[in-house]
């Protein structure tokens, strides 16, 4: 019995050794054959902690693949990996994506911090990658080959600073942030540097408490906010925690506006929130209820009809990756990666679902911010930033 | 005694021969192969400390994500060079020694594992005191809290946005040479008084106590040697994948490492270098299981995640199959080559221990 399991067993992982070899040998014979398809790599988190996030982007860049399925008469295929929400796996699948597809362009990452695993290798083998909603200021930093459709963590902490200044009135503001999220920390660090210089009043912040990713219970952190009495209270951090802290603060009697970032934009934090959340107020990169360009009329007709949902905006930040991708290729007239990365490099109004996009000199988009609110449980638009030129 | 020296001659050829066979792999393999190749190397590193700790001593220990972290941050921070520090610090200055040091890989590498080991030192004195499941949970408690530690302290470890364009000094023969250092250490540990002491203590603490073994002492010098070779492990990771942050520290870390040990055989050092590379090459090779397969007349749709499935089985026919792992407690040695290539008898001793 035991010989036979372990011949069983040591078959069993020689012949999943040898299937992917013939796999791979299949592949390169494909590929070699018919060489009038051009592979973009799209490299997304489809298993683990951030699977969800990772499949709204497929469903956006599957959308633009089929409705720009050609570019320069060839046919685009997409070569899809998962990096398992793991950093070492994001690193293995870039590698697997620059080295062994060989493919033009690499879309992705969900999550900066997969994205900067990624870097390095994008880098050095001279193949240029866009980031889809990895919003670190670090992912494109010191990197010519990272680019990115959305914009980034100063911009998006700034904008909501000038919002609670300008359109809330508020002199005195408080942080709660997810001190575990890469994100969290790097908004409301910018969102204290232009609040403190909008007010010029160096104290204006009167006081900021950490939460960990996962926790239920913010009594504490609220008490301390709630002596410090703000006139706002900026929270960004991740759309679970975040509507439990707003219910909490409303039981504790707290009556200052909450504001956040992009991240609240999902329904569980409505469901979870209820009446709570009514008048959270948050910055984010697309509305599909005010088309911003002629660009996502087509998106949101279309992604009505193929999906049946309303889109979220991280899959028109993966539509737009995949587009200007394509147009990058098309004004190179080449799949040479380093003449399409410089192509890349020079894009400007460009206009994606999510509106125009022009890339600044460290390769992150320049682009408007959207502001919504949650009106009778519904996120509702109110006003679009424009970018300082 | 002659045996010895044959034996001895012999493995130098073999590491000889096979940093021949890295330097033409160096030549030839492009990036992609050489990435998978090096976490073989590395992942054989950890796994080896961590079955010293779990597998031969029989202490049950889950903080080994901690230890990795610490000797990750150590040789990141300290190989880094200074301008992209200064990069890398945008949100509050790097505290002040450690912005204008920059040291070469090996010396930075060796301190993460030294703090590595002596931070384990420290806990290890309270903790080694349980046992069973109240030291697995007091070490993976502890590797938590290096993680919540390393994501609050941001003038030091950049916080949660962790830490990019480490230099990717890591290579083949590092990783390998690394690799092949561990290997000789825990043979010659093992084989040594010491090693037999630390197997007495798995067998039976009491037993142990009673022939007079400190119990104490080895269960900490255990400890401390594998946290050494996490934290060199760690170093390693994070040169090769070039950005690290405290996520990447999480208790998946330490789950991976003891799905390698537990496959090989709890035990057994050629059991955890086979499943070292087993595991981590197939978990690539599997990955067209998550891809659209194309049958000719009709095609399976992908499902992401399928190629874990198949560890979890393999896991499961592990347990059911094999209780002690593919080579239980059992090595593959140069002895028992010899004897089955010259078809001799076996020697007394000379196979079994």
């Amino acid at each position: 019995m035991k010989k036979i399991a372990t011949l069983l067993a040591i078959i069993l992982t020689i012949s999943t050794l040898f299937a992917g070899c013939s796999k791979k040998e299949q592949q390169t014979s494909s590929s070699n054959s018919n060489s009038d398809v051009i592979k973009i790599g799209v490299f997304e988190p489809m298993t683990g902690a951030n699977a969800a996030g990772g499949a709204l982007e497929i469903e956006g860049i599957k959308l633009a693949n089929e409705l720009y399925p050609e570019v320069l008469g060839k046919k685009v295929e997409l070569v899809l990996v998962d990096n398992k929400s793991d950093k070492v796996e994001a690193a293995n699948a870039a590698a697997r994506l620059t080295q062994k597809e060989k493919v033009t362009v690499i879309l992705g990452s969900w999550g900066s911090s997969l994205s900067m695993a990624a870097g390095d290798i994008v880098r050095k083998a001279q193949i240029p990658a866009i980031g889809t909603s990895c919003t670190n200021p670090l992912v494109t930093k010191g990197n010519d080959y990272y680019f990115r459709v959305c914009f980034i963590d100063p911009f998006q902490g700034t904008v909501m600073a000038n919002y609670a200044y300008s359109k809330l009135g508020a002199k005195k503001a408080a942080i709660v942030q997810e001190v575990s999220n890469d994100y969290a920390v790097g908004l409301a660090k910018f969102f204290t540097d232009s609040f403190k210089e909008l007010t010029g009043d160096p104290n204006c912040i009167v006081a900021v408490s950490n939460y960990n990713t996962g926790d239920q219970d913010f009594s504490a952190q609220l008490t301390n906010i709630k002596s410090a009495n703000p006139d706002v209270i900026f929270a960004p951090g991740n759309f679970t925690e975040s509507a439990l802290l707003i219910k909490q603060a409303r039981q504790l009697g707290i009556k200052a506006p909450f504001i956040g970032g992009d991240t609240w934009e999902t329904p569980e934090f409505v469901t979870i929130g209820k009446e709570a959340v009514e008048g959270a107020t948050f910055s984010t990169f697309f509305t599909s209820e005010k088309p911003i360009t002629k660009e996502s009329e087509k998106f949101l007709e279309a992604f009505r009809k193929k999906y049946n949902h309303e889109p979220a905006a991280v899959a028109a930040l993966g539509y737009d990756a995949y587009i200007l991708a394509l147009d990058a290729i098309k004004r190179a007239g080449t799949t040479d990666s380093v003449k399409v990365r410089d192509e890349i490099a020079k894009t400007k109004d460009f206009e994606g679902a999510a509106g125009k996009i022009s890339l600044d000199e460290n390769g992150d988009a320049v682009k408007n911010a959207v502001i919504k609110t949650v009106k009778e449980g519904k996120f509702t638009y109110l006003d679009t930033i424009e970018p300082k030129k | 005694m002659k045996r010895k020296k044959y034996n001895i001659i012999f493995s130098v050829i073999l590491i000889i021969l096979l940093f021949v066979i890295l330097y033409f792999a160096k030549l030839y393999l492009d990036d992609y192969k050489s990435r998978i190749l090096n976490l073989c190397a590395i992942y054989t590193i950890l796994g080896l400390s961590l079955n010293l700790i779990n597998g031969f001593t029989g202490l049950f220990s889950l903080g080994h994500a901690g230890f990795m972290a610490i000797g990750a941050y150590t040789t990141a921070l300290l190989t880094m060079p200074i301008p992209i520090k200064e990069q890398n610090f945008f949100m509050a200055p790097l505290i002040s020694p450690l912005d204008k040091i920059v040291w070469p890989f090996l010396p930075s590498l060796i301190l993460g594992g030294i703090l590595a080991a002596f931070v384990a030192f420290l806990i290890g004195a309270p903790v080694l005191r349980l046992k069973g499941d109240y030291l697995a949970i007091a070490t993976l408690g502890f590797s938590e809290i290096i993680r919540v530690i390393f994501t609050n302290t941001q003038r030091l470890t950049n916080g949660a946005l962790g830490l990019k364009g480490i230099p990717n000094t890591t290579n083949l023969f590092w990783s390998f040479g690394i690799a092949v250092i561990t290997l000789i250490v825990m043979i010659l540990l093992i084989n040594s008084s010491y090693g037999r002491a630390f197997k007495a203590i798995r067998e039976d603490e009491i037993a142990a106590e009673n022939m007079g073994i400190n119990l104490f002492k080895h269960k900490i010098l255990a400890f401390t040697i594998g946290a050494f070779f996490a934290g060199i492990g760690g170093g390693l990771l994070g040169n090769l994948i070039g950005a690290i942050d405290p996520l990447m520290f999480r208790f998946f870390l330490t789950y991976n490492i003891l799905l390698i040990i537990v496959l090989g055989g709890m035990g057994s050092i050629t059991g955890t270098v086979i499943s070292a590379f087993i595991i981590t090459i197939s978990m690539e090779a599997l990955r067209f299981l998550d891809e659209s397969i194309n049958l000719g007349f009709f095609t399976i749709r992908g499902i992401p995640g399928l190629r874990m499935v198949v560890f979890s089985v393999l896991l499961m026919m592990v347990i059911l199959f094999f209780r002690n792992g593919l080579m239980g407690n059992k090595e593959i040695t140069l002895d028992i080559l010899a004897n089955k290539l010259s078809k001799k008898p076996l020697t007394k001793g000379g196979v079994k221990r």
